[in-house]
């Protein structure tokens, strides 16, 4: 059981500034996510973590001490690999008792926590078999059993249901949400997935060019993204953006676009007046757009394609020269090319700078 | 017509064309089957009969049939005994030396670091060289032609390691030299390629379990590079025992090293004897044989084999 602080963590290549002053404080017991797409250092700071990766600058401390010069082996880690990593050449039991045989516990102590660790994951009819006679799922199970037979501080995971079918990474999303539940051992994931992230996280932690650009917790990081980066990456249909401008018009602001103008509720004018005559991002999320409606907050979009997903429709639509996706009733019927009236709730839309991006 | 026999009646044109399927079969194999008894099976054979028998161009008439005669004369020989002897030697040694600095070779360029291309070309370069060039290079390293200080030395060097170690140990010591020099450097990119065809994970969870870098050698590298490592060592014994060209070049054909090769040259070529010579090179086939299976189990051991076939 331990915390993990990093502090100002830096990792440069000879070329390539991959983290960047990373300050982040992950709670005992926490599951703590990072998420981003690939190459924005996620899986460089982990790897920093577990010291696989020397430390450019910056500390890492995991429980009370500073691990920067420990070895990987005396960090008192457990690693979980994106492609498994068990060693083809041992049985499943091997594999599991790899870390502790390692580490010179006593026989018996071995085949206890490998039994445990085996039933738990319900793999105990494996434990002689070769990692080729598993199927994906088997394998990986295997490769989360042998971290937790360390019974370690920290647990780290490194994309390790990417390479699972959709199924099956729904299902051990699951299972490694148990399994933290039970086990209550620090953990850090790293995924490129935000659902996983979202599901599986108590926070998490957005990524992007090496730079943290929001820590938090799911639906805090979905309701309120600190930037426009945040705002496109979590959720899925993404955030829908429009170039706007704001204008005053009679006492109150509106915010103007082609194709729809909508008057900006009170409790925002006064953050939005700086911006007035100037350029910024709107942004909509797919589930805020609702067929119907009339008066201020209505306007008029050309529907290109519909998606009948069975829980839901996603209608792909233009409003003057903007795509979007709006999300809808699984009972709406909308046609190609049909022209359809929505309205939006103006508390529920997100603001940007056009040129920084942080949200407004 | 009735319904019962249409399913017949495609049976038998069914047979038909897979029967014409099976014909062009062979026709297709046929090109590389000639080529095969043309040029392996044939001349295997031929040598098998010729060791049975007493053919010479020194002899009149045909070729007498004299059965194992050829092997029995070798068997109470002592030079063949030698021979063997110092070819098995030769295999053992060279291939132990090559495994281990080619391991060596192949770990270092493994890691990333600078002036990596130019270690690399350093070690693959022995490889990389015509061998009948370099092993005049060697040859006059060691006997050089032309009377220096440098020559003087070399000629101390070699009376002192032939009295040392009695006569050819020189000789030896050269060919195996120039063995493992152009060897070890093949079988370091080899096991470079194995290396780097190890996903990566694998090295690292190994890392988080220990900090010794023995351990983690015996206990995941050489175990990863297990196929690798036997396929090294059965080209390595195979061309040791098929050595012909190093050790006559290098001991300019003289038969103070005499390994299997030499020795049934010298018998067969330039003596005339084609029984006895061919009964000499054909004498540690069974061994090398059995030797080889051996890797060959290692490198391809049923249990990979049947989970291969289901994965």
């Amino acid at each position: 059981m331990a915390q993990v602080v990093m502090k100002a963590l830096n990792k440069k290549y000879d070329e390539v500034h991959a983290v960047k002053d990373v300050n982040l404080h992950i709670r005992d017991k926490e599951f703590m996510v990072l998420v981003g797409p690939s190459g924005c250092g996620k899986t460089t700071t982990l790897r920093m973590v577990a010291g696989l990766e020397e430390i450019t600058a910056g500390d890492i401390v995991i429980g009370d001490r500073v691990v920067n010069d420990l070895p990987p082996k005396d960090r008192d880690i457990a690693m979980v690999f994106q492609n498994y990593a068990l060693y083809p050449h041992m049985t499943v039991y091997d594999n599991m008792a790899f870390g502790l045989k390692m580490r010179k516990f006593p026989k018996a102590e071995i085949q206890k926590r490998v039994q445990d660790a085996a039933d738990l994951l319900g793999i105990g009819e494996l434990l002689k078999r070769k990692p080729r006679q598993l199927s994906g799922g088997q394998r990986q199970r295997v490769a989360v059993g042998r971290a937790i037979v360390r019974h370690p501080q920290v647990f780290l995971f490194d994309e390790p249901l990417s390479n699972l079918d959709a199924k099956l990474r729904v299902q051990m999303r699951v299972e490694l949400k148990r399994l933290h539940d039970r086990l209550e051992t620090t953990a850090i994931y790293v995924t490129h997935d935000q659902v996983e992230a979202m599901t599986l996280g108590d926070r998490v932690v957005v990524m992007k060019d090496g730079w943290i650009q929001q820590v938090g917790e799911p639906l805090e990081l979905y309701g309120k993204p600190a930037n426009k980066f945040v705002a496109g990456f979590i959720g899925s249909p993404a955030m829908n953006f429009a170039d706007a401008t704001v204008v005053e018009e009679g006492g109150g602001l509106v915010v103007t676009s082609p194709g729809f103008r909508i008057p900006v509720p009170p409790a925002r004018v006064e953050r939005l007046r700086a911006y007035k005559g100037q350029a910024l991002t709107l942004g909509i999320r797919p589930e805020d757009m609702r067929i119907g409606g009339d008066g201020a907050h209505a306007f008029d979009a050309l529907v290109d394609v519909v998606e009948p997903l069975g829980s839901e429709i996603l209608l792909n639509i233009t409003i003057g020269q903007q795509a979007m996706v709006a999300r809808v009733e699984p009972t709406v019927r909308a046609k190609i090319h049909e022209k359809i009236r929505f309205n939006v709730e103006p508390d529920r839309l997100h603001y940007f700078d056009a040129k920084t991006e942080a949200a407004i | 017509m009735t319904v019962s026999d249409i399913p017949s009646r495609r049976a038998r044109r069914t047979s038909v064309a897979r029967q014409r399927e099976i014909g062009v079969a062979y026709v297709l194999l046929a090109p590389t089957v000639i080529l095969l008894v043309g040029v392996l099976a044939y001349p295997i054979a031929w040598e098998i009969w010729v060791s049975l028998t007493d053919l010479s161009p020194l002899n009149d008439g045909p070729a007498r049939f004299v059965g194992l005669e050829n092997y029995r004369r070798l068997a109470g020989d002592p030079q063949f005994w030698h021979a063997a002897t110092v070819t098995i030697v030769y295999a053992v040694v060279t291939s132990v030396a090559k495994l281990g600095l080619g391991m060596v070779f192949a770990l270092l360029l493994a890691r990333p670091f600078r002036g990596r291309a130019f270690v690399f070309l350093a070690v693959f370069l022995p490889w990389a060289y015509p061998a009948s060039v370099s092993v005049i290079g060697w040859y006059w390293t060691l006997s050089p032609p032309i009377p220096t200080a440098y020559s003087v030395f070399m000629g101390t060097l070699k009376w002192a390691v032939d009295s040392a170690l009695g006569g050819g140990a020189w000789a030896f010591l050269s060919v195996t030299l120039f063995n493992i020099w152009r060897g070890s450097s093949f079988i370091g990119v080899f096991l470079l390629a194995g290396l780097n065809a190890v996903p990566p994970e694998l090295f690292d969870c190994a890392l988080l379990e220990s900090k010794s870098a023995w351990r983690r050698f015996w206990l995941v590298t050489v175990p990863l590079l297990r196929p690798f490592l036997a396929l090294a060592v059965f080209l390595s014994i195979t061309t040791a025992f098929s050595d012909l060209t190093n050790v006559w070049m290098l001991t300019a054909g003289r038969i103070v090293f005499p390994v299997v090769g030499t020795q049934a040259y010298w018998l067969a070529i330039k003596s005339g004897q084609f029984g006895p010579g061919s009964a000499l090179s054909l004498a540690l086939v069974p061994f090398l044989l059995a030797v080889l299976v051996v890797f060959f189990w290692m490198f391809d051991r049923p249990e990979t084999r049947r989970a291969r076939g289901t994965a």
